[in-house]
């Protein structure tokens, strides 16, 4: 734990260290309220399901860029063969760099807090909704971050670190779209409802979205994020460079 | 303290290392010579624990890097060849990171600090970022760090590539100043570094350890034969006879002087060539410019030793086809 604590620090600090951090954080504010701002005043309706509706596609992007440094530059720089040779244990390396970056992320989403307390001024939302749809943006990202610490691991660089974390987001979020899940029951029957249900995460946000978080989508969630993890660790582990 | 038993490894198709074998006791420094790409670095990863060997074995204090890599790590100091620097941190912050990844509590963490920071010179940079410093002052708060927790091994890998004469000799007598307490292992293919340094080497190329042993015998060993060189002033055909005549010499070369006449002689290295032929010189009253063993370079013992290497490799080759 406290070695976890040292990574998580000397991580956490870094993004703040370069002026990258901030260009994220305005370029996630002003692009998410932006488009949510848009519908909002077309719509005239005080909720903020289309800002929390907007985030599976438009975190495809966000998390892999947040997260393609975290061992892409360790790697570049050599500061892996530091990392592993310190007396600490891959995973603890491993949730401590997962961590920060899930700290910064909720550090950009707490950003946003400001569209809550907007539409509460100007109407009357639904207050569970809200609460569960940040939960369930917590997670959504968590589950991203998960995806993008592992491709991050398997690149050298930050550019194909990215390219690849995108493109493993889009698979998770693609599957989970019912017209693409129906095309693949067309090939294979049951493969397209399976990967719907148990890998593609529609179903689950939109859940949340609703204000009701089932025992089920939390599962999913934290369970698909704890497989990316393990996979990270197992990677650290099996590394013969 | 640290013995490595037969480690290979390969990466793809390249073997890296083929069943090397040495070891190192307690209080020892180790020169580790080759040229480049010889495996230096990959013996020196794998005895950190950051690369897993393909085969063999090696126990640090008696423990296996495979089985108790943490405790392995806990014990060694490592300056990789790539210094590992977050070149977003200060020094301080940097050398905080790493003794506290190290678990060192914060009183013992200062004190060593203070230690590390004034014995690597870093007093005037502790609060510059290491982005902004020069490539011999990263070295040093690289070396600072292998340092910081006092352990009882340090790997050094090129401790002092990159950098000027002053910095290498500060280098070297940090390293000096270490002797005894710690056991040592750095490499270099710089090989004039070795000697003031340390007696005991050990020469690996193409992933294969061709000596171990210390500079004296190694250099004997390479050079085959005792020598001498003789220079005298005056210059008579008597003189080289004379030379000839001597039991323990079995061997008169001239050599061209600019005045006078000079000679190499060899013998065994079991007889004392120089004190022979200074007798003989009082005998007949030469006047002598020069008597003095040839020392065999580093550099020589080094060419000479990979060149056998590499013959009796391809000596072997042909022996198959």
């Amino acid at each position: 734990m406290t070695n976890t604590m040292t990574v998580f620090r000397r991580e956490f600090a870094s993004y703040f260290n370069s002026p990258i951090a901030y260009i994220f954080i305005i370029a996630f504010l002003v692009l998410n309220s932006g488009l949510f701002m848009t519908g909002f005043f077309l719509n005239a309706s005080a909720d903020l399901r289309s800002f929390f509706g907007n985030l599976p596609f438009f975190l495809i992007f966000f998390i892999p860029a947040v997260s393609m440094r975290l061992w892409a530059e360790d790697k570049r720089t050599g500061t892996f063969e530091l990392l592993m040779t310190l007396p600490m244990r891959a995973r603890e390396v491993m949730m401590g760099k997962y961590l920060a970056a899930f700290a910064f992320y909720l550090v950009a989403l707490a950003g946003t807090l400001p569209l809550p307390i907007m539409v509460t001024a100007l109407g009357n939302p639904d207050v569970g909704a809200i609460w569960s749809g940040y939960i369930g943006a917590a997670l959504l990202g968590g589950l991203y971050l998960a995806v993008g610490t592992f491709t991050s691991g398997l690149m050298r660089d930050q550019i194909s670190a990215v390219i690849l974390g995108i493109m493993a987001c889009f698979l998770i979020f693609i599957v989970g779209v019912p017209g693409v899940a129906a095309t693949i029951d067309g090939w294979i029957p049951g493969l397209g409802s399976f990967l719907q249900h148990f890998v593609g995460l529609s179903d689950h946000f939109e859940m949340m979205l609703r204000g009701v978080i089932t025992l089920g989508d939390l599962a999913y969630f934290l369970g698909l994020t704890a497989v990316f993890l393990s996979l990270n660790t197992l990677w650290l582990k099996g590394r013969k460079y | 303290m640290i013995e490595v038993r037969g480690i290979s490894k390969s990466f793809g198709t390249t073997v890296a290392l083929d069943d090397v074998s040495f070891r190192l006791d307690r209080g020892e420094i180790l020169g580790f010579l080759g040229p480049n790409g010889a495996g230096k670095s990959t013996t020196m990863k794998i005895i950190t624990t950051f690369l897993a060997p393909d085969q063999g074995r090696i126990t640090v204090d008696g423990i296996d890097v495979l089985e108790q890599p943490l405790d392995v790590r806990r014990r060694i100091g490592y300056l990789p060849e790539n210094v590992p620097l977050y070149l977003d941190m200060n020094v301080q912050e940097y050398l905080t990171f790493v003794g506290q990844a190290r678990g060192l509590s914060s009183g013992q963490l200062s004190k060593r600090l203070d230690w590390c920071v004034e014995a690597c010179g870093l007093v005037t940079e502790f609060k510059k970022n290491i982005g902004e410093l020069s490539k011999g002052y990263r070295q040093r708060t690289g070396l600072a760090q292998a340092l910081i927790h006092d352990p009882e091994i340090l790997i050094l890998d090129e401790p002092t590539s990159g950098l000027d004469p002053l910095q290498i000799l500060g280098i070297r007598d940090l390293i000096k100043s270490l002797a005894g307490e710690k056991t040592i292992i750095f490499s270099t293919h710089i090989l004039q570094e070795v000697t003031p340094v340390t007696d005991r080497v050990v020469i690996i190329n193409e992933g294969r350890i061709i000596a171990d042993g210390n500079v004296g015998d190694l250099s004997r060993d390479a050079m085959g034969t005792n020598r001498i060189f003789v220079g005298l002033r005056q210059d008579t055909a008597s003189v080289e006879s004379a030379l000839r005549g001597l039991d323990e010499v079995t061997e008169v070369r001239p050599l061209p002087a600019a005045e006078g006449c000079r000679f190499e002689v060899r013998g065994s290295f079991d007889t004392d060539l120089v004190g022979a032929v200074g007798r003989l010189a009082r005998d007949r009253n030469w006047d002598l410019t020069q008597l003095n063993e040839a020392v065999y370079s580093l550099e020589d013992t080094f060419i000479s030793l990979t060149r056998r290497a590499r013959d009796r490799s391809r000596g072997n080759l042909r022996g198959v086809a």
